[in-house]
């Protein structure tokens, strides 16, 4: 089983108890911060900043450096890509390689942002319930005029939990019509161009049939894609405030550097 | 509470699914709805609150007709499905997420969702799972969390839709255990299945073929009906059994075929009178 990614580590931290919305909000805006540091000084505070956050959880910063390794490919690929075609003063040549000085620290500056990046968003997730962070961001879209796009905030939440909630189910599917194939002598290693139909087209059809029953389901316990309250009770609450508050001056106080 | 009147659906291919169908429920009432497959007894399930809508005919729940869109969410809180899989019945992540599915539905405060939520959880047992993936259980489990699902929406009548077909014979007789316990407790049943064994404690039995109701009435009138075999049913072994000892001069009353052991007792006595 390979680890989770992105999960919530129940707990009862400060971070836990901060409602979704002033998360949701706090990553947009450090999302933003860490693409408008320029210095390494300013990355190397939203290190700190972030190290910071992670004790509050009190939870093992592996759990949110788990977060970066599937993306770790493509953050070399960046680095690299930055070290060898960012024009500059050349130190040494490896054959055709010409690592520039500027290279580097574009290279460096640009894949730590991206790490930065995976490790806020990994500790909002790590600390937010998914259906609280589904129902966060249906607060947030609620005042927008989204009937002009055909959908309501409520079916966007549902939209969200329910893929959530069905991921596991269909990676299950996915082996399950493997196995039933293979069993009936389909190989799988010869020819994709051959397997991939074969795994598809049953898999498919599953997925609909069981879409199917779960919308059954889902209506006859009076799912109208309408508006619909939560128990999940959010309100924001004095140390939500205080924290955005905190955060925006740090914010400032960054970007002035 | 529930009535049908001459209502007719065919499926979209064209195949007719309920010809001409009329009956009635009454509240508090325990059927048990029978029919191989094909016959049209879940196509019947799904008009019981408005999933469907008939095509000819009209279904009345409390004086409310299915076929108004605006009368749905209150039909829709007075008849529950509890459906045949449970592993696509669930919509939360967590077993506490999905029971609180319906109650988010009806619009209710976050006060009374918890709860409901916490007492479909006692009703059923489920307390210690309320933090599990609905998905990690097993399908007797999985089946419990589909019915306090239901059961959160606090609706009069229960119908359940081949429940046990996907469960061991050991969660099918306590999902039946549960059932029986409902209709004690007040809860109209709707039972549909195509095992006669589990339709002994069923106040009323409607046997359906090709759409049709085909047959109606007493459990005890019912299975040990001998047209049963003509549409495809096989009658409870325990009936069989009387029948063959009946053939053989050993009357046993039909009250002493639902279980097993009343069954022995009424053998044994027999047995010391003679």
């Amino acid at each position: 089983m390979q680890e989770p990614v992105f999960s919530y580590v129940p707990g009862v931290s400060f971070l836990h108890t901060l409602d979704p919305r002033t998360k949701l909000a706090a990553v947009m805006l450090l999302g933003i911060l860490v693409f408008r540091t320029e210095s390494f000084f300013g990355i190397g505070a939203l290190f700190a900043f972030f190290f910071a956050l992670a004790s509050f959880t009190g939870l093992p910063v592996g759990v949110f450096f788990r977060a970066v390794r599937p993306m770790l490919l493509f953050i070399i690929f960046i680095f690299l890509a930055q070290l060898f075609f960012t024009e500059g003063r050349v130190p040494a040549s490896f054959w055709i390689l010409q690592p520039s000085i500027e290279g580097l620290q574009n290279g460096l500056r640009l894949s730590v942002r991206f790490i930065l990046l995976l490790l806020f968003a990994a500790l909002m997730t790590a600390s937010t319930d998914p259906s609280a962070i589904t129902c966060g961001i249906e607060r947030i879209l609620r005042p927008l005029p989204l009937h002009w796009l055909g959908v309501n905030s409520f079916e966007l939440a549902t939209m969200m939990n329910l893929s959530i909630a069905f991921l596991p189910l269909l990676f299950e599917r996915v082996e399950r019509t493997k196995a039933a194939q293979a069993s009936r002598g389909m190989y799988f290693g010869r020819n994709p161009f051959h397997s991939v139909p074969a795994l598809v087209i049953p898999l498919i059809r599953g997925i609909v049939r069981d879409a199917e029953e779960l919308a059954l389901a889902m209506e006859s316990r009076g799912y109208q894609g309408t508006r619909r309250t939560s128990m999940h009770e959010l309100l924001m609450q004095k140390r939500d405030w205080v924290s955005l508050f905190a955060l925006v001056s740090f914010a400032a106080l960054i970007l002035r550097f | 509470m529930i009535r049908f009147e001459n209502v007719s659906y065919n499926y979209p291919d064209g195949t007719p699914a309920l010809r001409n169908i009329n009956m009635g429920i009454k509240k508090g009432e325990y059927i048990g709805i029978i029919g191989k497959n094909g016959s049209g007894k879940s196509t019947l399930s799904l008009h019981l609150n408005g999933l469907l809508r008939p095509q000819k005919g009209k279904v009345m729940v409390r004086g409310m007709d299915t076929g108004d869109f605006s009368k749905l969410q209150g039909i829709r809180k007075i008849v529950g499905i509890v459906f045949q899989n449970p592993e696509t019945q669930f919509v939360g992540r967590t077993v506490e997420e999905d029971l609180a599915f319906g109650p988010e539905n009806l619009c209710l405060p976050p006060m009374e969702i918890r709860r409901r939520v916490d007492r479909a959880l006692a009703e059923t047992g489920l307390e210690k799972y309320r933090y599990h993936s609905p998905k990690t259980l097993s399908g007797g489990q999985g089946q419990c969390v589909a019915l306090a699902g239901v059961l959160a929406m606090e609706p009069e009548c229960l119908v359940f839709d081949e429940v046990t077909s996907m469960l061991d014979p050991d969660s099918g007789k306590a999902v039946l255990e549960r059932v029986k316990r409902l209709h004690e407790k007040g809860k109209t049943i709707v039972y549909i299945t195509h095992n006669l064994e589990e339709l002994h404690a069923a106040d009323r039995i409607i046997v359906m073929d090709r759409g049709r109701i085909v047959l109606e009435g007493k459990p005890e009138n019912v299975l040990s009906d001998p047209s049963l075999r003509d549409l495809g049913l096989t009658p409870p072994s325990l009936i069989e059994l009387a029948e063959h000892l009946k053939n053989h001069g050993v009357a046993v009353p039909w009250e002493k075929t639902s279980s097993p052991s009343n069954f022995a007792e009424e053998i044994c006595r027999l047995f010391l009178k003679m």
